[in-house]
């Protein structure tokens, strides 16, 4: 494997892993301050998705509009969920929520299942992201380059907000007690709320770009994609939103490396990142920038 | 007492003729989930074909219950337990794809019930197996086309093989292919493994530029080969690209967009070139009814199952002996079907011809028919 081809991969990986960081961070922050791992996360995505495309395909709108569009969709259907089916279960035990995330999880993709079938729908990706950038024999799409910076940017802007504004200290005091942070006179339920909008809004960001790299939208795209930021969430330590950026990459990069110095094996890349997983669990129950549970989060 | 048996036989014959039957036909196809395209068109053609010729001969009447299966496994074993339970069926279409096929078959081979696939070309299908039949060639013969024409026609002599490891089809394809290309001369540079439900192949494209082979071979099925198709083309990877039936249908136009141009593919028929004189007529009333032309491969398969059937249903006296059925489907020889002139065999399996197409300006352009 000569340099060029090295770099090839290198920018591959990079561009998978910030697509499942994106999709983490709304897994982490949720478990953060709920202790839920909201399975319904990927298919919001997956909402998001098929949002951008109506935008773009059925109501004709300009790509930056259908994002817009897909991000206040999407950040409207997590707040809905947690209203209508998290709240309610605020002070029941955690493996009812649990379920019921998987319930909404399932209602979701059946819904879309329903109303738009099954059939990939080949998303109308804007010809200036598919335009080919050509670094001496380093080939990529203006999409790839697109993803990590916005990636990096959205990591920032979430950090800034967690830890120098009032709200981030409401959200970061949520993750250590619900009831004092009542007391203190904060309406928790708002800030779980506003957790639900971020999370669910960088999921439709995270579907738009896996949308625009992988132009086809189906109802189940949600559910490996989920499953693997999920397990990128955890690597990088639930609850640790720089974690999650962090697990996303390992994750990426784990997939690119096993296809390009094993192809025989490379239809066990997923297996492959799982086992990562395991290991990492094994050796740092936490994660790796995971925090002690009792402790801090974020 | 020899009144009272002729009473008994009139009486019966009369009875017979007077109350003609609904005999129940299952169809199990993906009309959701990731496969939907193929169970679509698919399951179109079986409506159509009935719609064409609902009754026997004897005069009962033939109703097609339809049950999907997702594209799953599971649901596929499922879905045929219960038409052959509940629903009594006497013979099942469909399942489509070879994996799932399979499943169809290992349950109602247990239960006498004969299953007539459309396009599950995986050469073991029908193998051990008295209840297995297919209109549709095997991958034996489908991969030995597409090495023959990429050694030959094309003059291309390396190729990489990317393999989906969880599809029957594609192993079994990928396994045909191979040995005929090699016995042809044509040497394989590398064989990569994916899993259907991958979305991203850039490191597989990238890995592939630089092996520089002379052409590609993706024994997969539409949603991966078309992302492959988009990826190689931006990382600026233009070998040409060759697949079995996998991508024989619309969506997988829809998909690749002009990533695809150029992309070569094994199909069973071509609305262009009608066959028999059975198509031409289909055809005519498939543009009345959906006013469309184009008549899907797909759709032309799966009405030919349920034509099949239909034929072999007439020649038994009693037209829901599941038994007889399977014989009469297994002694099917000369059939003029929609798709080409259907012979099946002993074993269940069909002989007939396959054509090559091209994607040229976004629609699948007909250039050759080979016939076994």
């Amino acid at each position: 494997m000569d340099f060029t081809v090295f770099m090839q991969q290198m920018v591959n990986g990079f561009s998978l892993g910030s697509m499942y960081a994106l999709i983490a961070i709304g897994y982490t922050m949720v478990y953060g301050v709920l202790r839920l791992i909201n399975f319904a996360h990927g298919d919001i995505m997956m909402v998001g998705a098929f949002l951008g495309y109506f935008g773009i395909a059925v109501l004709e709108l300009p790509f930056g509009a259908a994002v817009v569009l897909a991000i206040l969709g999407s950040a409207a259907l997590g707040m809905l969920t947690d209203k209508i089916a998290y709240r309610p279960l605020r002070s029941a035990p955690k493996i009812s929520l649990l379920i019921t995330a998987i319930g909404i999880s399932f209602f979701l993709e059946n819904v879309f299942n329903v109303f738009f079938g099954g059939v990939p729908r080949a998303f109308p990706v804007p010809a200036y992201m598919e335009k080919i950038i050509d670094i001496g024999g380093l080939t990529f799409p203006v999409s790839a380059l697109m993803v990590p910076i916005v990636t990096l940017v959205l990591l920032l802007a979430i950090l800034w907000v967690l830890f120098r504004t009032k709200y981030g200290m409401a959200i970061r005091a949520l993750a250590f007690d619900v009831n004092t942070v009542n007391l203190m006179g904060i309406d928790a339920n708002k800030i779980i709320m506003i957790v639900f909008g971020i999370g669910s809004s960088l999921a439709a960001i995270g579907g738009i770009f896996w949308a625009v790299n992988y132009p086809s939208v189906e109802p189940m795209m949600g559910v490996l994609i989920g499953l693997k930021a999920f397990a990128a969430a955890v690597v990088g330590g639930i609850g640790s939103v720089a974690g999650a950026v962090v697990g996303g990459f390992i994750i990426g990069f784990t997939e690119v490396v096993v296809i390009a110095f094993m192809p025989e094996l490379g239809g066990y890349k997923d297996a492959f990142a799982f086992v990562f997983l395991i290991l990492v669990l094994l050796f740092k129950p936490t994660g790796i920038l995971g925090y002690d549970f009792d402790k801090s989060r974020f | 007492m020899k009144r009272l048996a002729l009473l008994a036989t009139s009486v019966a014959v009369m009875a017979s003729v007077g109350m003609a039957k609904e005999i129940k036909v299952g169809a199990v196809m993906p009309m959701s989930g990731p496969l939907a395209a193929y169970g679509q068109v698919t399951y179109e053609g079986i409506q159509l074909a009935n719609k064409i010729q609902p009754t026997l001969k004897n005069g009962d009447t033939i109703k097609v219950v339809l049950v999907d299966n997702k594209g799953d496994k599971v649901e596929t074993a499922t879905a045929t337990t219960r038409l052959i339970t509940s629903d009594k069926v006497v013979a099942i279409l469909g399942a489509l794809t070879s994996t799932n096929t399979a499943q169809t078959i290992a349950v109602a081979e247990k239960k006498k019930i004969p299953v007539i696939a459309s396009v599950a070309t995986n050469d073991k299908l029908t193998a051990k197996r008295k209840f297995a039949n297919r209109v549709c060639f095997m991958d034996s013969f489908q991969g030995e086309v597409i090495a023959n024409y990429a050694l030959k026609d094309l003059g291309l002599k390396t190729a990489v093989v990317i393999v989906d490891q969880a599809q029957v089809y594609s192993l079994g394809l990928a396994k045909a292919f191979q040995k005929a290309f090699k016995n042809g001369g044509g040497k394989i540079v590398k064989k990569i493994k994916i899993t259907s439900g991958d979305k991203d192949f850039k490191a597989v494209v990238s890995q592939i530029k630089s092996l520089n082979p002379d052409f590609m071979f993706l024994p997969l099925y539409h949603p991966e080969a078309s992302m492959i198709a988009r990826q190689a083309k931006q990382i600026g990877l233009n070998k040409p690209m060759f697949s079995g039936d996998g991508v024989a249908n619309k969506t997988f136009i829809d998909l690749g967009g002009d990533a695809v141009e150029g992309y070569m593919f094994t199909d069973f028929f071509d609305y262009s070139a009608p066959p028999t004189e059975k198509s031409k007529e289909f055809i005519a009333t498939y543009e009345k009814e959906t006013g469309k032309k184009e008549l899907p491969s797909f759709t032309a398969l799966g009405a030919d199952t349920y034509f099949v059937l239909v034929n072999a249903m007439n020649q038994c006296e009693d037209p829901t002996d599941s038994i007889c059925i399977n014989e009469k489907i297994k002694a099917t020889k000369g059939f003029e079907g929609v798709s080409g002139v259907i012979n099946i065999d002993k074993s269940g399996n069909a002989t007939r011809s396959a054509v090559i197409k091209v994607i040229t300006g976004g629609k699948a352009v007909y250039k050759a028919t080979v016939n076994p």
